[in-house]
């Protein structure tokens, strides 16, 4: 599903060059899952950003569905992600104006969807808040944003699923609910789920794991290859 | 449609609210003073087309030449005598001075009169149209003629020794355009019925028109005869074309349109500022959903597509809701200068409602699209980084393309490009100026804050440290209640202090016209009320027709008034009062040499716009005979004098072997005025200017103007508005991130309140002070020159400006601005 190979990234600054990532290399089938850990600066969310077609590597190659998105400009991977990508993210960027519907149905609309409302409103059942289509985030919990955030990110039905710390602006018990909520889901929909957490717990429920430090795998990649 | 679908959502998040007011006033300002501009002008235009009753007309001191009418004849030319002069009228103890025309049977020869037998009316089904004019012995009289004289239709009026039946109410004629100088109720009578009322006397003042027309069938006659006809003109005639006709009704509402364009160009000036501040404010909320868009793979084509679609459905949505404001205030304006505009307006054609259209579609490209521009370039990543930077266009690129579109709005408004340019720079002066003295109030704020309490000290930094919004805020505010001010001064206080200033005793009434035998008799009325006058002026009617020997040019003629028309000459042996030389000698020092030349002092003024110089030679034609004059001196007038003023004065005993009439002014008190009853039953020919009833007359028609624009400068103070409330909502962040972290600090609501209380009403207050200084600027400027009048302070203006700007910027700002004191600090500090 994601076939990684020396991915560096580097940037310049006034102080010289800073490498963020250092000769990263993975692999990883469909439907399973990958949690990327590590110290805060260690470059998890970087990684995430560029294994997800969001930023570039300074080298190395990215293979999505044997499409090589590192070769591609930003329209061609844009077309990757339309097809192939969700995102969940830690301050659950749901869009203020509009309700818990309308924020799940948004990428279901902008991809033509005759149904979206339908879709969504199905999606928002399955994430036990039916009774709040009407809501808006800001009359919703921190817990109830991220299962909006959850519902938008599986009704768009990605092959692969990224997840930049998801419960790290929770607290313990809610976050454990929303994580038993992604693994549900991720189980049902059979995504390929990569995730970016600092909670020893949550990675350990993935059955791969990578931790970087400082930019550098820190070892190769552990745990069960499906 | 997704974009549309994204707009109502946001027009329901209340992210659109601001751009959609700017949008609608910005079209509605507009909208309202075009479509007043063009129904006004299309009624004039229509009035001229049919302006001259005639195909040509000759326009003339002087009665019509009998061979013209006999050749005309001859060649089946159509042709009808008019004569026009003021007169009293008279019906039992009441007087009027009416404005008389009396025409031949065959007028109009063009056009129709309209008139009614209901006075006052309205109502189309009351009024006809008739291809004629009243036949001898009836009078048309205008309605307010009636309880002018408290008379009916069917009584009798007297004009001079004759008496006439009031036969019809006379609504229009064709070419009654001339009725704007009118002051006196207008009437229509029979030519024949001239000799029997007496009213022209030799030296009268009477203008004749001589109007002539093609018959159906033999137009190339026509020709052939108006060729003829200019070889036979003198320099008391002058030939009127409809085009010349429709020349002085365009340059008239030229200066009309122009006003009311600067008025309306400041709205759009100020909900441009307002609609680029708000789609600034509302492109930062947009930023994420783009970033969010990019990251499930929408492309920046997409997104581009997406917005415009958005920004055209808001241009088309904004804009006809304008339209449909505009309609409405420029039916308010139209009610309140329907008064004095004594022609019906026919509707406004499509142009009004394109110029209002397109000004909300350029207003949206260019303030709004810029601001959103950079909106597609968004990078995905930003979903993951919040350090992300999109690169928006810069202040200076969006200002400059602000500017622009000011600048082709104008130039669209104008259709003149120095005028639009002028306008935008006055526009610019005004705005650094105000900027100026922003920043040295909020600078003096800043430093003096310092040794206030903790509310002030707090408040006025923020003032100082947010200077841009703060700046922004106060010179549009300030621009929308100067204008406010001016027009409020202008209604109420400007025309009493020109009445005012006035002396107590200053002549009050002029009487003109009064003929050499009756000179005598009036006199001895005048002395029998002990009443005093200016001095008694003999005057001549007479025109130029040579400077300095040659003929004036024909761009000099269209330049100069006193070039076209007959002037009131006058002798005198001593300086009147209020005079004063500026150059050469008065006579009888013995200095002027003249070359047997008759010697003349020409006003200062008139001089230079002449191009003249002491020394030049001037010819008159008086009556038919020709003279030249030296221009020995010049001299300057006091206007405000009230009494009799000439622009070109004589010797004693150089004209008196023309044709002549005398005139006065003088003071007549309240309790004698009978003396002009009696002046008049006595000596009809008489004119008697009331003074008084035209200074009334003009401060109406002020008010009403003013009234009008007072109203429209409501839309332009909401304008001033919506750019506080843009100002506020993007600092808005900044304003609710500090006032969590000073709660969280332990500071109470209350100072918090009292901090914003403090800085919106301080804000107000610069801004009505910097108004009052543009208002008292302006009403200063006005004051000179347009009513040249003295320096006055007008102090309500220092005090209502501040008071009502505190009082109105403090209330709105707290209100706009209150989500910052009642949001939980934790949940603000939360969502940023």
């Amino acid at each position: 599903m994601i076939e990684v190979s020396n991915i560096s990234k580097q940037v310049t600054t006034s102080e010289g060059t800073l490498r963020i990532l250092e000769q990263i290399n993975l692999s990883l089938e469909a439907g399973e899952s990958l949690a990327i850990i590590g110290p805060s600066g260690s470059g998890k969310s970087t990684l995430l950003g560029i294994l997800a077609g969001l930023d570039m590597p300074t080298s190395g190659t990215v293979f999505i569905d044997g499409k090589n998105i590192t070769a591609m400009d930003e329209e061609g991977r844009a077309a990757v992600r339309a097809g192939h990508v969700g995102f969940v993210f830690q301050s659950f960027h749901l869009l203020p104006g509009l309700t818990a519907l309308e924020n799940v149905a948004l990428p279901l609309e902008l991809q033509g969807m005759a149904d979206a409302l339908q879709t969504a409103r199905a999606y928002l059942e399955r994430v036990g808040l039916g009774e709040r289509v009407s809501h808006y985030p800001r009359q919703l919990s921190g817990g109830e944003q991220q299962r909006v955030a959850l519902a938008r990110a599986f009704a768009c039905r990605p092959a692969i699923l990224f997840a930049d710390e998801p419960t790290g602006n929770l607290d313990t018990g809610t976050g454990k609910k929303i994580n038993d909520l992604l693994f549900e889901l991720n189980a049902e929909e059979g995504t390929t789920l990569i995730l970016v957490t600092h909670e020893k717990t949550l990675a350990e429920r993935c059955n791969r794991r990578l931790e970087l430090q400082a930019g550098r795998q820190l070892e190769s990649l552990s745990g069960i290859s499906a | 449609m997704l974009a549309l679908k994204m707009l109502l959502r946001s027009w329901r998040g209340g992210q659109l609210g601001l751009i959609f007011s700017a949008l609608v006033l910005a079209v509605a300002v507009v909208t309202s003073v075009a479509l007043l501009a063009e129904r006004v002008e299309r009624a004039l235009v229509k009035e001229s087309s049919s302006f001259l009753a005639a195909d040509l007309v000759v326009s003339s001191s002087q009665a019509t030449d009998s061979d013209w009418l006999e050749r005309a004849e001859q060649q089946g030319i159509r042709t009808a005598r008019i004569a026009s002069f003021a007169s009293m009228t008279f019906a039992g103890d009441e007087m009027h001075l009416a404005s008389i025309k009396a025409v031949e049977s065959s007028y109009p020869l063009r056009g129709a009169v309209k008139r009614s037998t209901v006075p006052f009316a309205t109502d189309e089904s009351d009024i006809e149209s008739v291809m004629s004019g009243p036949k001898p012995g009836d009078l048309w009289v205008d309605a307010r003629l009636l309880p002018l004289l408290n008379i009916e239709l069917g009584d009798t009026v007297d004009v001079g020794d004759g008496s006439f039946k009031v036969s019809h109410i006379l609504i229009e004629e064709p070419d009654s355009g001339s009725s704007f100088s009118a002051y006196g109720a207008r009437i229509l009578m029979n030519w024949s019925d001239l000799p029997a009322s007496g009213v022209i006397q030799p030296g009268s003042r009477v203008s004749y028109r001589f109007l002539i027309a093609a018959a159906e069938d033999n137009a190339d006659n026509f020709d052939d005869y108006v060729d003829w006809l200019n070889q036979q003109l003198d320099v008391h005639d002058r030939i009127i074309t409809p085009d010349e006709a429709q020349a002085s009704i365009a340059s008239t509402m030229d200066k009309g349109r122009r006003f009311l364009l600067l008025a309306g160009s400041i709205g759009v000036v100020l909900a441009g500022i307002a609609l680029a501040l708000a789609s600034h404010h509302f492109a930062n909320g947009q930023l994420l959903q783009v970033a969010l868009f990019k990251s499930w793979g929408i492309s920046a084509n997409r997104v581009r597509k997406l917005y415009i679609q958005q920004i055209v459905l808001l241009a088309i949505g904004g804009s006809l809701m304008g339209l449909l404001i505009g309609w409405g205030f420029h039916q308010l304006l139209v009610s309140a200068v329907r008064e004095w505009l004594p022609i019906a307006l026919p509707m406004a054609g499509a142009r009004p409602w394109i110029t209002g259209f397109a000004t909300g579609i350029l207003c949206l490209i260019g303030f709004t699209l810029p601001a959103l521009w950079h909106l597609p370039t968004q990078s995905p990543l930003a979903v993951l980084r919040r350090d992300t930077q999109v690169k928006s266009l810069n202040s200076l690129m969006r200002g400059s393309l602000g500017v622009l579109t000011v600048a082709v709005l104008l130039f669209w408004y104008s259709e003149n490009f120095y005028l639009s340019m002028a306008i935008l720079l006055g526009f610019a002066i005004t705005a650094l100026a105000s900027i100026g003295v922003g920043l040295v109030l909020l600078r003096l704020g800043k430093t003096y804050g310092h040794w206030m309490g903790s509310i002030w000290r707090l408040a006025l930094s923020n003032l100082w440290r947010r200077k841009k919004p703060s700046l922004i805020q106060m010179v549009g505010f300030s621009g929308a209640i100067a204008l406010l001010m001016i027009m409020t001064v202008v209604r109420t206080s400007l025309v009493d202090e020109w009445r005012w200033q006035l002396a107590e005793d200053a002549p009050n009434h002029f009487l003109v016209n009064v003929a050499a035998y009756e000179l005598e008799g009036v006199k001895n009325l005048v002395d029998q009320r002990e009443l005093e006058t200016a001095g008694w002026y003999s005057m001549v009617r007479g025109r130029i027709t040579h400077l300095n020997n040659q003929l004036p040019s024909e761009v000099a003629k269209d330049g100069h008034e006193s070039l076209r028309r007959e002037l009131n000459l006058s002798w005198t042996s001593d300086l009147p009062e209020g005079n004063k030389i500026i150059q050469g000698q008065w006579w009888g020092t013995g200095n002027e040499s003249t070359n047997n030349l008759a010697p003349v002092s020409l006003e200062e003024e008139l001089l230079h716009e002449l191009g003249l110089a002491i020394g030049d030679t001037v010819r008159f034609s008086v009556g038919g005979l020709s003279f030249d004059a030296v221009i020995t001196s010049t001299r300057s007038l006091n206007w405000d004098s009230m009494t009799p003023n000439f622009y070109f004065l004589f010797p004693e005993g150089y004209l008196e072997d023309y044709p002549r009439t005398h005139m006065t002014s003088l003071y007549i008190p309240s309790e004698d005025k009978l003396l002009i009853n009696d002046l008049l039953r006595k000596y009809p020919t008489v004119q008697v200017i009331e003074l008084d009833k035209i200074i009334d007359r003009i401060r109406s028609i002020v008010s009403q103007v003013t009234r009008g624009l007072e109203m429209m400068t409501l839309l332009i103070l909401g304008c001033g508005i919506l750019v506080m409330f843009a100002a506020v909502s993007l600092s808005m962040n900044e304003r609710l991130q500090e006032s969590a972290i000073l709660r969280t600090l332990g500071s109470s609501r209350r100072l918090i309140l009292g901090v914003q209380w403090v800085e919106f009403t301080t804000l107000g207050v610069m801004a009505g002070f910097l108004a009052a200084l543009g208002a008292e600027f302006a009403v200063a400027m006005l004051q000179r020159f347009m009513f040249s009048l003295p320096f006055t302070w007008h102090s309500w203006l220092w005090i209502a400006g501040p008071l009502g700007g505190g009082l109105l910027v403090g209330l709105l700002g707290v209100v706009y601005s209150r989500k910052a004191v009642t949001q939980p600090p934790l949940r603000v500090l939360n969502s940023l």
